[in-house]
């Protein structure tokens, strides 16, 4: 009995020495471990497998959440059908929107396709604005000195840490994102039309144009009427690329495909969500070579 | 006494506008130092971007900034001690560094610290819309209403089902809540309406609508910044022990709720005034504990208001068995007076959720509830019941379920194995809008000592409109 009760106290000891953060999505995590370096350990609630609109809120993740020091989440109502009840019940006051210990990633980036008007006339709209700006790598610079900032604040001890890390990973990603935009460079002026509006942000960045979704409006499911408008448009415009998520099902994607040239390209919208893409570089390299070679 | 009093004010006042004039007068010298310091910088980045732009290429705009925010950083923490109104001005220009052409946002934040401290100069000739200087609709809590409407086909007339009931279980219901008469009901209409009311607490209000009726069903204030993983509830509120009884009828995934509820606590569950304290537990599985002291008005089970007369306990806790599948199980030990002594419930519930992606789940769940009710004459009441039901979400828009109830086990001279058996089908077009078709077959009512067979078939309709919030697990 007493050794147990010691190696409970071993454990949690190790565990309070480091700063606790979870994320909301893998990708997150990523960015805080090369910030937060030795100094942190991250948990990322959400599986890449699953659509992170509809991420199921398992009973599971309350732990991870009410011992969490820091809490950083995509932000722009990506979350929004999942995480709140969550925290909710957590009871973790320190990482509560407001608090010192919560961070919204969508605070530090510039957000596109913000709605005129919003309505769920329209759909599933995010009324902030397209919430998946992870797709395009250049926002991983502001978003990894927010999250410095914000594990600077949390953990002051660890400072100088944040900062060098902080510095290590700006230029790093620097020096990839030339490489990713020399790749990105071949697929400039490149006609397509996606399942949701999820790739916008890549697609902007690089001159990709967008013709079309699959969905009738965003977060509703494609219906016939809508797939054969979708089709006429690749015909008339004679695109080559449906890009598709790996959550949704792809029956729709491979019959519009049977009817046109296009071809189905599956894109992860995370990291680890198909296979190969442990890491950013390899997320980021998948999506590079699957969408322009 | 007097006049001592009115010395005080006055020097009081004397103070306190000397105190304003000397931090006018230090926030204008800081600002225009600030302002000085913003503007040889943009000159000093004009310079330095002029020869960068000569001498280079894409790398530039990258680069760049990072310079300008350290330099930017240096102005902030020279400037660290101020009033909170100036530091968010540094902060706003810090934000727009990241946006793609990062420059051009630093000299435009730049320009607008300009025009915003000479606005505040301004704002002493009174030559602004004051209009909105009172103005607090940003203010404005989340609203939801949630409609639930219905269409009821039933082998019995509504005067005659009217006064059937559930043998051993005192109190005929009278009236039921939904799904009343045979053909069209419009069951409730709810408005919820919440908000953060300040640093610490959250409040939320579900108002019942019925025909000629509106009932407070649920307003209570949760604190939001309690330690060790505690939080309070105080108000009127739906007890959570359990699976189902927390949950509003608009969240049940069959449109009645299941018999044995229905027989200890009534068509709505319980609710009652009270206090809730639940503890999340430091573990790396879920492990929460919650107490509740109610007021006791359920009339099924409890029933001696004068006082605080009962109390609910549950412990809960869930293990993933895997990534996709998830056990949940808790038991429930609830007390409370009921004017011939004290009532005794014992629960367990236990769930078994398989999901198969973001969209599809296979859901099994079980409550079962035991009740000790002593009646007249020191007679002790042994009822049970339990629930099993089977749910399937095939998609987002189709999900399909059946689900037993029984009462097994009654007071010696009424009957035991009552039964329900019911299956439902539920199209959701849109996520806030669902249909559901439902049939249910009912043996546990009874009428003149004689068992009845009612028979019921009904199609449901629930919107829920505005700011609704996600339905937990």
């Amino acid at each position: 009995m007493k050794k147990i009760s010691l190696l409970f106290l071993l454990i949690s000891a190790s565990l309070f020495a480091k700063i606790n953060v979870v994320t909301s999505y893998p990708w997150l995590a990523k960015v805080v471990q090369e910030v937060g370096g030795s100094a942190v350990h991250v948990t990322a609630l959400a599986s890449p497998r699953m659509d992170p609109h509809f991420i199921v809120p398992k009973p599971s993740l309350i732990p991870k959440l009410s011992r969490a020091d820091l809490l950083v989440i995509n932000g722009a109502g990506l979350e929004i059908g999942w995480l709140p009840p969550l925290l909710k019940r957590a009871n973790n006051a320190n990482i509560n929107p407001g608090r010192k210990g919560f961070a919204d990633a969508s605070k530090a980036v510039r957000l596109i396709d913000k709605p005129k008007t919003v309505s769920r006339a329209y759909g599933d709209v995010h009324p902030n604005g397209n919430p998946h700006f992870v797709l395009d790598p250049h926002n991983l610079i502001p978003i990894a000195k927010m999250i410095a900032g914000k594990l600077s604040r949390v953990d002051p001890a660890n400072k100088g840490l944040y900062q060098r890390n902080l510095s290590a990973f700006l230029q790093k990603w620097r020096a990839y994102l030339k490489q990713f935009d020399g790749q990105m460079r071949s697929c400039r002026g490149l006609n397509v039309v996606q399942y949701h509006a999820l790739y916008n942000y890549l697609l902007k960045r690089y001159g990709i144009r967008s013709l079309a979704t699959l969905e009738p409006l965003p977060g509703i499911s494609p219906s016939s009427k809508h797939t054969f408008e979708v089709i006429k448009i690749i015909k008339r415009n004679h695109v080559k690329k449906i890009l598709q998520d790996p959550y949704h099902e792809k029956k729709t994607s491979r019959f519009i495909a049977q009817k046109t040239n296009a071809k189905v390209i599956v894109l992860p919208q995370d990291v680890g969500a198909v296979s190969g893409t442990k890491t950013l570089k390899n997320f980021y390299q998948s999506i590079s070579r699957r969408l322009c070679h | 006494m007097k006049k001592i009093f009115i010395f005080s004010i006055v020097a009081a006042n004397a103070l306190f506008a000397d105190s304003d004039i000397e931090e006018l007068k230090k926030l204008v010298m800081e600002q225009q130092k600030t302002i000085q310091a913003l503007q040889t910088r943009m000159i000093a980045l004009e310079e330095t971007k002029k020869t960068a732009v000569q001498s280079s290429s894409e790398k530039e705009s990258e680069d760049k900034p990072v310079v300008a925010e350290k330099k930017q950083t240096t102005i902030l923490a020279s400037t660290e001690n101020q009033v909170p109104k100036k530091k968010k001005k540094p902060k706003r220009s810090k934000e727009n560094l990241a946006e793609e052409d990062e420059y051009a946002a630093y000299r435009t934040s730049g320009t607008s610290i300009a025009t915003a401290s000479s606005s505040e100069d301004n704002a002493m000739t009174e030559s602004q819309d004051n209009t909105s200087s009172f103005d607090q609709s940003a203010f404005l809590p989340g609203i939801a209403l949630i409609g639930n409407m219905s269409a009821v086909s039933r082998n019995i007339s509504n005067d005659e089902y009217a006064n059937y009931s559930i043998p051993g279980f005192f109190g005929n219901p009278g009236e039921l809540p939904f799904n009343e008469k045979r053909g069209f009901n419009l069951n409730y209409g709810e408005l919820e309406i919440f908000s953060t009311v300040g640093p610490y607490i959250d409040i939320f209000s579900a108002f019942h609508i019925a025909k000629d009726e509106l009932e407070i069903s649920e307003l209570y204030a949760t604190t939001r910044s309690m330690p060790y993983g505690l939080r309070l509830k105080g108000g009127k509120l739906k007890s959570e022990f359990g699976r189902i009884n927390m949950k509003h009828q608009h969240a049940w995934e069959f449109s009645s709720i299941p018999l044995v509820f229905e027989a200890f606590f009534g068509q709505e569950g319980l609710c009652d005034e009270g206090l809730q304290l639940q503890w999340v537990a430091p573990t790396d599985f879920y492990l929460m504990a919650g107490v509740e002291m109610m007021q006791g008005s359920n009339e099924y089970s409890f029933g001696d208001t004068d006082g605080i007369n009962s109390m609910v306990s549950y412990l809960k806790s869930a293990v993933d068995l895997g990534d996709m599948t998830t056990l949940l199980g808790g038991i429930t030990y609830m007390q409370g007076k009921n004017g011939f002594g004290d009532t005794k419930i014992y629960g367990a519930d236990l769930t078994l959720r398989t999901d198969f992606n973001s969209y599809s789940s296979l859901t099994w769940q079980n409550e079962l509830l035991y009740r000790e009710k002593p009646l007249e004459g020191g007679i002790v009441a042994d009822q049970a019941g339990l629930y099993s039901q089977l749910i399937y979400d095939y998609n987002q828009n189709w999900s399909g379920g059946i689900r037993y109830d029984t009462i097994f086990k009654n007071v010696p001279d009424e009957p035991e194995g009552l039964d329900k058996y019911s299956a439902m089908l539920m199209y959701r077009p849109f996520e806030f809008t669902k249909l559901r078709l439902q049939y249910s077959y009912d043996k546990s009512k009874y009428f003149a000592g004689e068992q009845k067979n009612v028979q019921e078939i009904l199609l449901d309709l629930t919107f829920e409109a505005g700011a609704h919030g996600a339905h937990a697990f």
